[in-house]
């Protein structure tokens, strides 16, 4: 497993509901609808802690953690 | 394999009334009884449905729209409106197209510009409490508030919010204690001058010039490559006034009645104001008003019960958020709760357009409430009266101001 983790959402499930942007603003930010873009990765334990909340959060299981490519 | 139930299966028949002030005030343990014993349960009310209560269930309801249409979400099946209402009553693929319309005006970011505007609206209404001892919290701040932000959304005159509150009011509740021809009567005729105003606001703006405008926006959307008619445009604003004004009402008035009942946790709250906004989730999750209804349109097994097509079926969203098997000791208040994957504004394509608009002046009312007035309290004497519906809500909420239980 790599040390960096970022966000994978998916675009079918995701309904913009906007948790994962208000939980975790430094990974998500909003487009101009509402729906999610990622923006950066989780390296700390506090970051990364961060990034699961905003998984656990959303309402559609839509967010998953994957390695940063 | 155990047999699959179905609607004469006399163990999952539960007699649930949906519009009974009788159960107003204990909901939740009619929920927490149907969620034990009968998950997907069947009514008799208004000519037969079934109710689902879990979590997972409702997720299931929500995430198929294929199965489950959102052709009628009412029981019974009008409140007044006519035709389908956009989009909450419109099925995929329409509904995807509309929803693109309608999504940018509703977005964060924009939604962010206005807070200024609600933080002012907010404080007014506050300085006018202020000046008394006791109010009606609906009258002084929650049936105010949301219509007066959304009229300056729209950039219509604040004056006409009581005309609003009036409309929506009657074509939520109908007329209290009047039978459902009644009902239904003045629910038409409240919604026929809704209309007259729209297409009046609409006439006026037709040509403002204004591309920030949401009337304007509304006049100009396409729906892929004709024109959205006068009709499809007065029926989304009708939505707005229906689904922004009641949901916001009630979930500051259920707050506040939690609040003030709760003092300890009020004051934690009044202690680190950082903790609005997952407060705000909380609150959200323990007080979810909205309880639409979908339409089965094939026949399917859900949890072991078989539904025909043409069956309707009540999704009440606050018996799934306290769903136990989903949050951890569902029926107590934490502020600080996290995960918190609550759908109190529902789940799926139909995801509330307004909730963050509706996120944004929950969070304004319960900062500057409990920064401005620390202290709240029921009378005794004169109880807070609920009432239930498709989206539970308040009618009266006496306040005594500066005093705490
Ligand atoms: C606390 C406040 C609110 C709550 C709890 C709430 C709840 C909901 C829920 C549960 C739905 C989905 C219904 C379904 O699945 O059938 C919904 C849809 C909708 N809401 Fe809200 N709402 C709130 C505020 C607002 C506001 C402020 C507006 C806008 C002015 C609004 C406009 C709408 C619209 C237009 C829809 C239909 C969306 C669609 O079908 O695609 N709501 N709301
Ligand atoms: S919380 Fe989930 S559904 Fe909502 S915007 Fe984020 S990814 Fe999408």
């Amino acid at each position: 497993m790599s040390e960096t983790s970022t966000a994978s959402v998916d675009r079918e499930a995701c309904k913009g509901h906007g948790r994962c942007y208000m939980t975790d603003p430094d990974v998500f930010d909003s487009d101009d609808d509402g729906f999610p873009i990622v923006i950066g990765a989780a390296r700390t334990p506090a970051e990364l802690a961060e990034l699961d909340r905003a998984v656990n959060n959303c309402p559609e299981r839509a967010i998953t953690v994957v390695a940063t490519p | 394999m155990s047999e699959l139930k179905d609607a004469e299966s006399a163990e999952i028949s539960y007699d649930f009334d949906i519009h009974s002030p009788d159960i107003a005030d204990t909901v939740y343990d009619v929920y927490a009884e149907m969620r034990e014993k009968c998950p997907v349960a069947h009514s008799p009310r208004y000519g037969g449905h079934w109710v689902a209560t879990k979590y997972d269930t409702i997720h299931e309801v929500l995430r198929n729209p294929g199965v489950f249409s959102s052709e009628s979400v009412n029981v019974p099946g009008t409140i007044g409106q006519d035709g389908p209402m956009i989009p909450i009553e419109v099925d995929p693929p329409d509904h995807q197209i509309y929803r693109k319309l309608i999504n940018p005006l509703f977005s964060p970011k924009r939604m962010a510009d206005l807070e200024p505007r609600i933080r002012e609206i907010t404080n007014e209404l506050i300085d006018e409490m202020l000046k008394h001892e006791k109010v009606d919290f609906i009258d002084a701040f929650a049936r105010a508030l949301p219509s007066k932000v959304f009229l300056a959304l729209m950039g219509w005159d604040l004056g006409d919010s009581e005309k609003f509150n009036h409309w929506a009011d009657t074509i939520v509740l109908g007329e209290p204690g009047a039978d459902e021809e009644r009902a239904t009567e003045v629910r038409t005729a409240a919604a026929m001058e809704v209309y007259a105003y729209f297409a009046e606001m609409i006439d006026e703006r037709a040509d403002s010039g204004d591309a920030e405008d949401i009337t304007q926006i509304l006049i100009n959307g396409r729906f892929e490559d004709r024109e959205l008619t006068q009709f499809e445009v007065l029926n989304i604003l009708f939505l707005f006034l229906i689904g922004g004004l009641h949901t916001v009402q009630g979930q500051l008035a259920h707050t506040v009645i939690y609040m003030a009942e709760h003092p300890e946790v009020r004051k934690q709250l009044v202690g680190d104001l950082s903790l609005v906004p997952t407060a705000v989730e909380e609150m959200l999750r323990w007080e979810s008003a909205v309880c639409p209804a979908r339409v089965v349109k094939e026949d399917y097994v859900l949890d072991g019960v078989q539904l025909k097509a043409g069956d309707k079926i009540l999704i009440p969203f606050a018996s799934a958020n306290h769903d136990g098997d989903q949050f951890p000791d569902p029926d107590t208040v934490d502020l600080t709760r996290d995960p918190n994957p609550h759908i109190a504004f529902g789940a799926g394509n139909h995801r509330c357009v307004g909730s963050h608009l509706a996120r944004l002046e929950l969070r304004i009312a319960f900062e500057e409430l409990h920064r401005r007035i620390p202290d709240y309290r029921l009378d005794p004497a004169d109880p807070p009266v609920r009432h239930l519906s498709q989206v539970k809500g308040v009618l009266t909420l006496p306040l005594i101001i500066g005093e705490s239980v």
